[in-house]
């Protein structure tokens, strides 16, 4: 049982890293270098 | 019975206006910071009741002094303001002004007025109009900008009330233009305009025009429409300045009827002030002082809840492992989560104080001016004086440093800033620099006053500055990016700081660390706990291996189970990436059992130490652990006999943790204020390949 | 006499001349600092940049750079 528990953390944790470094950010940002002023 | 209604509310206005006071004075702590979508500009939020049937939901947009951006956030201005879509387009604007800057205020009020959506001027600062000698003729100025107009005093919390008896009544307020101006500028080019674009409000036409964003929520024809006007941009330029100073001059003839300053400029505070802070001697002295003190702080108010925090978990730590139920699970929540989130939390004792005292400069004026004295300096490293806070921040983190840097307006400015800020001492780094020093560099006193481990320290904090202004200037000349320097920055009034200002927005910036670095923490030490306790099928016969093999030795019991938990650790997953790396680390003077650190320490480097007394305490399963220093001092190296952590291999790791980059936390970061991947991984290779090199030669130099 | 607000001293003051739309941001504009309004110079920072003016009721710091770009006749 407990080793269910500490593989279910486990696949969050890797899920979670894998989102935030791999994810393609949906919208592109209007302006990402300083908007010629 | 009736429900509660909402309103969206949008705050906008020029900086130092005391917006953010109004805001938190009518959200109270009812206000979430949270992300805009594809860009990296905080949204603050809150909620405030104006009335038993009416909610505000109060959205803060970033100060801004027109609402032609030219930074970042100040897009989302306009953004905002635009896109009827936007799902923060407001029912209702109020534009904060202040009773000293009015002229200069009214200009974004007038603009804000052109887009006809319904908005009130709030003047704040109100209680401060008799000392200046200000008078204000309010029905008249209420009448020439065709809007309501309340007096308040954040500070006092004064007008409040009023306000939102007014906001109640916001489906009446008049919602005409200010002025038509497109007549003086030129009448034809303008009917056009409105020709074309009919559903919408002649100055939002205009704004689609000129403007840069994407235009992404119009449809493709109206869009093409946009991109022919765009053609021609002399033009547009032109008509934009034209815009301005037409404002201006009709701001100028209502103030005339309206305003009246009764007092002869004279030496008041501002200047006094001024003449000292900014002169060119005692201006750098009082910043040198104030830094010094800020850093002293630091160090000396955070230790205390620090090792408070450190036992809180320890022990946390050990309940846990006494009271679950035993098992792997167990073993997860108290070795790998607990010590993850505890590693965290010890954090913002420094966090906090660090933007406390930041805060505090911010609110007061001051800081501005510290930009003012820095700024050239900063420019021949490639930085501006915008980069200053940046990089004193990145003693306490870099996360909430580079965060920090938002407000730079040239983008390679701001990009070296960016790069240049994981090299400051961050705070991570002071438990690994903490015990070596105290492992390898004796406690002695030269020239009797200096110590000779708090030289050391202060040697490693000047060598991550220098490293970080030498690579900003070898960025600078390197990196080929047009350097757009704009540089207008006001110089505010002084003022005495809100506390409950400072409060909320200290409160805001640990949260912003807790949450950014916390969770990515937190999930590598999970994984990095796993890959400690589990490995392949050697791993799992450990314990019959061991046992069989040390059969015939009449080993006691507990030297059995630590020579176990031993051979476990070699041969997990950790333990076998440890190996695989040691023919590499082996120039700098470590071995796997260092290796494993230095790949844990990824997570967040004061994981360093955290993963060598993993290691070494689960080393010793079962037996009485030392603390973590003398258990490293006592750590021999089995091929030479020595001391493992001798001065060689010690000086070795103080500057490989001095130039690297190792901080996961950081690289996300990175990548996400950049907006590439680029930059992230140049950071790291850079910065790895140096602080290897650097510690190869050290290694090698001294053994 | 024609000079531009880098030739300013400390506590002199200038009244801006028409200038061209190209050199000088928008932005500058928006903080008030328009032809026809007088400028007063109250710091310099040490190495001569940036400078501390006071324009049209607006307290800025602007760069050397931007501030040879302003055209003023000196009162």
């Amino acid at each position: 049982m407990q080793d269910i528990l500490v593989y279910i953390a486990l696949g969050l944790a890797i899920g979670f890293l894998v989102k935030k470094y791999f994810f393609k950010s949906k919208k592109k940002g209007n302006c990402d270098s300083d908007c010629g002023c | 019975m009736k429900n509660n209604s909402v309103v969206h509310v949008a705050l906008v206005g020029n900086p130092n206006t005391g917006k953010t006071s109004l805001f938190n004075l009518l959200t109270g702590l009812n206000q979430k910071v949270g992300n805009y979508p594809g860009i990296t500009v905080d949204k603050k939020q809150g909620k405030c009741k104006i009335s038993d049937e009416l909610t505000a939901e109060i959205i803060d947009l970033p100060g801004t002094y027109s609402i032609n951006p030219t930074t970042l956030d100040e897009t989302i201005v306009l953004d905002t303001l635009l896109n009827k879509n936007n799902v923060s387009f407001p029912d209702l604007v109020i534009v904060v002004a202040e009773i000293e800057n009015l002229k200069r205020n009214l200009l974004l009020f007038s603009q804000i007025k052109d887009l006809q959506i319904p908005t009130i001027l709030a003047i704040n600062m109100a209680d401060q109009m008799e000392r200046k000698g200000i008078s204000l003729d309010i029905h008249k100025l209420k009448e020439e900008l065709k809007t309501e107009i309340i007096l308040i005093s954040a500070r006092k919390n004064s007008g409040i009330d009023t306000l939102k008896k007014e906001i109640e009544n916001y489906k009446n307020w008049n919602t005409e233009p200010l002025a038509t101006i497109s007549d003086k500028i030129d009448s034809t080019f303008f009917s056009e305009i409105k020709a074309v674009f009919p559903e919408f409000s002649l100055y939002k036409s205009w704004l689609l025009i000129t403007q840069q964003n994407n235009c992404s929520f119009l449809s493709e024809e109206l869009h093409s429409k946009i991109n022919l006007f765009k053609k021609d941009s002399e033009k547009i330029k032109k008509y934009q300045h034209k815009e301005t100073i037409f404002r201006y001059q009709i701001i100028n003839e209502i103030l005339k009827k309206t305003y009246k300053v009764d007092r002869a400029e004279a030496t008041d505070l501002r200047s006094k002030l001024d003449r000292v802070l900014t002169h060119r001697i005692f201006g750098y002295l009082i910043f040198t002082s104030i830094l010094l003190l800020i850093f002293t702080s630091i160090f000396e108010w955070a230790n205390l809840p620090m090792d408070l925090i450190d036992g809180f978990f320890a022990n946390l730590s050990e309940l846990a492992k006494n009271n679950l139920p035993s098992g792997t699970f167990t073993n997860l929540i108290a070795e790998g989560v607990i010590p993850g989130i505890g590693g965290v939390i010890i954090f913002i004792p420094q966090i906090a104080i660090l933007f406390l005292f930041i805060s505090i400069l911010e609110e007061t004026g001051y800081m501005s001016r510290v930009v003012f004295l820095m700024d050239k300096i900063m420019r021949r490293f490639g930085m501006s004086g915008k980069s200053v806070i940046p990089l004193i921040s990145g003693t306490a983190c870099a996360i909430p440093a580079i965060m920090a840097s938002r407000n730079i307006g040239s983008w390679k400015e701001r990009l070296i800033t960016i790069l240049v800020i994981p090299f400051t001492t961050c705070s991570a780094r002071l438990p690994v620099y903490a015990i070596l020093i105290s492992l390898i560099i004796p406690n002695k006193r030269i020239l009797g006053i200096f110590n000779l481990q708090g030289l050391t320290l202060m040697g490693l904090y000047l060598l991550g500055f220098t490293a970080a202004i030498s690579s900003a200037i070898l960025l600078h000349n390197v990196l080929k990016i047009e350097n757009k320097s704009l540089f207008v920055i006001e110089m505010p009034n002084y003022k005495l700081p809100s506390l409950k200002n400072v409060f909320y927005e200290v409160i805001e910036k640990t949260k912003a660390f807790i949450f950014g670095a916390g969770k990515i923490i937190l999930a590598l030490s999970i994984v990095l706990w796993f890959l400690a306790s589990n490995g392949s099928s050697t791993f799992k016969n450990a314990k019959q291996f061991v046992t069989s093999q040390e059969e015939n030795n009449g080993l006691s019991d507990a030297n059995l189970q630590k020579k176990i938990a031993s051979y476990k650790l070699e041969h997990s997953y950790i333990g076998n990436m440890g190996k695989i790396i040691e023919p590499v680390i082996k120039p700098m003077g470590y071995d796997w059992k260092i290796g494993i650190a230095l790949i844990s320490s990824f997570a967040a480097r004061e994981v360093f130490v955290g993963a060598l007394a993993t290691i070494y305490s689960v080393e010793s399963e079962g037996e009485d652990v030392g603390t973590i220093k003398e258990r490293m001092a006592a750590e021999v190296n089995p091929k030479t006999g020595l001391k493992r952590f001798n001065f060689a291999t010690g000086i070795s790791l103080l500057l490989f943790y001095a130039f690297a980059m190792q901080c996961i936390g950081t690289l996300a970061i990175v990548k996400r204020e950049t907006k590439s991947w680029k930059w992230p991984i140049l950071q790291l290779t850079g910065m790895s390949a140096l602080a290897y090199v650097v510690a190869v030669i050290a290694f090698n130099i001294l053994s | 006499m024609s000079a531009t607000i880098a030739n300013l001293r400390v506590g002199e003051s200038g009244i801006i001349e028409e200038f061209s739309l190209d050199l000088i941001p928008l932005c500058l504009l928006e903080m008030g600092c328009l032809p026809g309004k007088e400028v007063k110079l109250l710091q310099i920072a040490p190495f001569n940049d940036p400078l501390y003016i006071k324009v049209n009721g607006s307290h800025l710091a602007i760069r050397k750079e931007l501030a040879l770009q302003i055209k003023i006749t000196k009162l």
